[in-house]
């Protein structure tokens, strides 16, 4: 399971960046999902193996640590937030711009 | 000492938000509530200073009355009431810039929201006494400077938006690798615990690892070479009452977490940190001036000083003598005031000018009609460049002292050389503003001086009478070098 859980924040951290390095801005947005993704399922192992009981239980073998998991749900809402945020700024360019290559929108260059 | 009074400048703003938002469809109420409780915030701030001195401990509030470290604690020792206070001075300066701008994003129902949104997520950052707290905080920030600069009047301000949240996304990203190193590491998230932890066992796994990763998002946040490339796209398109705001505080944030991370958390791994510090704020230094020089755009110009600054800060920072510290600590204070006062000046000879610009080309000549802003301009530089008798001189006269004193003189040498290419961009700007000669250039109504004004007004006095702010500056220097005693406040619970 250990494993497991590190090869999928990996691969998933490297999909992210991969995407988010992509000219097309839709990719790129993906990308960023991705990669917080791969954040949250990194600090969600941080403290998920430590014990085998719930948290709130009063079993007497090792109650699990719910402080990762209270950390993953607040950057989940928090990097929900902020990919609505980028979808609407992609929104406006896109409308702007009438494009979806990054390399199309150079405004600031001049 | 343990008081819910510590939560009243971090609330105070946040409540603004929802309140303003409400008050939408009044506009005029809707910016005098902003700002009201901004300066009912900075008043709450100068009585926790208060506070702070006389009992000479932190001020702590566990939320939830949970016992550190177990519930997030906020806590303000002097560096964070130090930092508190010239954040809500130089937001308040903004919000009295906003009143009286000219800009159609002021008319904008949710700008004052946002703003607030700002203020509370900068106070909050400096308050907070765990990590997790500050990655909170610093996404707050990331999102309403990134929403501010995308309503911007400035057609690519949407453009500087995106680039601007696509690169503090990944910092944030970093940072919740940094925190999840560390937890993984040391099992906690609090600042007090997480030093005496770190300081007990300095090489547990993925401890360097946080380490470096919250190295990363610092640098990024205080846009240091070579994280810098968005920072002047973002801060010369940003409506001009948030560009002063995102230049001299935004990037504080990272300044701050490099107090944090060499004094508190990373004491025994400092000097690994200090010297990439000082070397990067050393190169900062060169490239922002240089930078500057070859701009072609007032704000732009003054972002790229910006970079230069953050980097005068850094060497500050990375020497690690109380001395260089009070000194980073005095630059910071001032750099704030100066900058904020500079951009709001730059805006207002663009919002005066024929086309809404800071380009060189459009606002030539415009200072014409307004020699008063002209002596603003010219006391401004002058305190950038370090001249007498501004707060600017202070500044830099304690970094160059401190510099000797820790006998480092090859980055002395080279920050000295580069600050004298200040007063030449400086220079530039004011005679191609205020001396060109501009046939199209007519008396047009622009934004009020007022609170470049009154900034300048406060340049001015704590470069005569500095000896409130250096004496702050020195015991917060002292205080901090000895973390002992804020992670057994912290920890003992006050």
């Amino acid at each position: 399971m250990n494993l497991l859980t590190s090869l999928a924040v990996g691969i998933l951290f490297a999909a992210g960046i991969y995407q988010i390095l992509r000219r097309n801005v839709i990719r790129a947005a993906i990308g960023l999902v991705l990669l917080s993704n791969s954040v949250n399922l990194f600090l969600f192992s941080a403290g998920a193996y430590n014990g085998a009981a719930a948290a709130y239980s009063t079993a007497t073998s090792q109650i699990s640590d719910p402080l990762p998991q209270a950390l993953v749900l607040t950057a989940i809402v928090i990097s929900m937030g902020g990919f609505a945020f980028v979808l609407s700024l992609l929104y406006v360019i896109s409308t702007r711009y009438k494009t979806s290559d990054s390399d199309e929108v150079k405004g600031l260059k001049n | 000492m343990n008081t819910a009074y510590l939560l009243v400048p971090l609330l105070l703003p946040l409540m603004g938000v929802p309140i303003t938002l409400f008050m939408r469809k009044q506009r005029r109420m809707q910016s005098v509530t902003a700002l009201v409780l901004m300066l009912a915030s900075l008043g709450f701030s100068f009585g926790l200073l208060r506070t702070v001195q006389t009992t000479l401990e932190p001020v702590q509030f566990q939320l939830g009355l949970w016992q550190a470290p177990f519930g997030i604690t906020l806590a303000a020792d002097l560096l964070s009431v130090f930092m508190l206070i010239m954040t809500q001075l130089v937001l308040c300066a903004g919000l009295i810039y906003a009143l009286g701008s000219t800009e159609k994003v002021v008319q904008y129902p949710t700008f004052y929201p946002l703003f607030l949104a700002l203020s509370g997520g900068l106070s909050g950052a400096f308050i907070t006494g765990d990590i997790f707290n500050l990655f909170v905080f610093a996404e707050i920030i990331v999102i309403s400077g990134a929403a501010l600069t995308a309503i911007a009047d400035d057609k690519y301000g949407v453009e500087a938006a995106y680039k601007y949240f696509y690169i503090s996304t990944l910092a944030s990203v970093f940072f919740l690798m940094g925190v999840g190193s560390l937890y993984v590491a040391y099992g906690t998230l609090n600042y007090a615990d997480l030093a005496a932890r770190i300081a007990e066992n300095p090489s547990a796994p993925l401890g360097l690892t946080g380490m470096a990763f919250l190295t990363a998002t610092f640098l990024i946040k205080s846009a240091t070479f070579p994280f810098h490339f968005w920072q002047p796209d973002f801060h010369a398109a940003a409506p001009t009452a948030v560009s002063a705001m995102l230049s001299s505080l935004v990037v504080k944030m990272g300044v701050y977490g490099f107090f944090r991370m060499t004094t508190l958390l990373f004491t025994t791994e400092a000097d690994m940190l200090k010297t990439l510090l000082v070397v990067l704020g050393v190169v900062g230094v060169l490239y922002g001036g240089f930078g500057a020089l070859g701009t072609h755009n007032a704000k732009r110009m003054l972002a790229y000083s910006t970079l230069a600054q953050i980097g005068f800060i850094l060497v500050g920072i990375g020497w690690g003598t109380p001395l260089s510290l009070a000194a980073a600590l005095v630059f910071t204070f001032n750099h704030a005031i100066i900058k904020a006062a500079m951009l709001m000046l730059a805006g207002a000879m663009a919002s005066r000018a024929a086309v809404k610009s800071a380009s060189f080309d459009v606002i030539v000549g415009v200072g014409k009609y307004h020699p008063f802003a002209g002596f603003l301009f010219l006391l401004g530089g002058m305190a950038l460049a370090g001249i007498p008798p501004l707060n600017g001189f202070v500044s830099k006269l304690m970094i160059f002292w401190s510099g000797v004193e820790a006998a480092q003189y090859l980055p002395l040498a080279i920050i000295g050389v580069a600050s004298i290419v200040t007063l030449v961009y400086i220079i530039r700007a004011f005679t191609r503003v205020w001396f060109e000669s501009n046939p199209e250039v007519k008396p047009k109504q622009g934004d009020q001086l007022l609170a470049p004004t009154l900034l300048i007004l406060l340049a001015l006095i704590l470069g005569v009478w500095s000896e409130p702010l250096v004496s702050i500056a020195q015991a917060t220097a002292a205080w901090i070098l000895e973390p002992g005693a804020y992670i057994a406040t912290i920890m003992g619970g006050g």
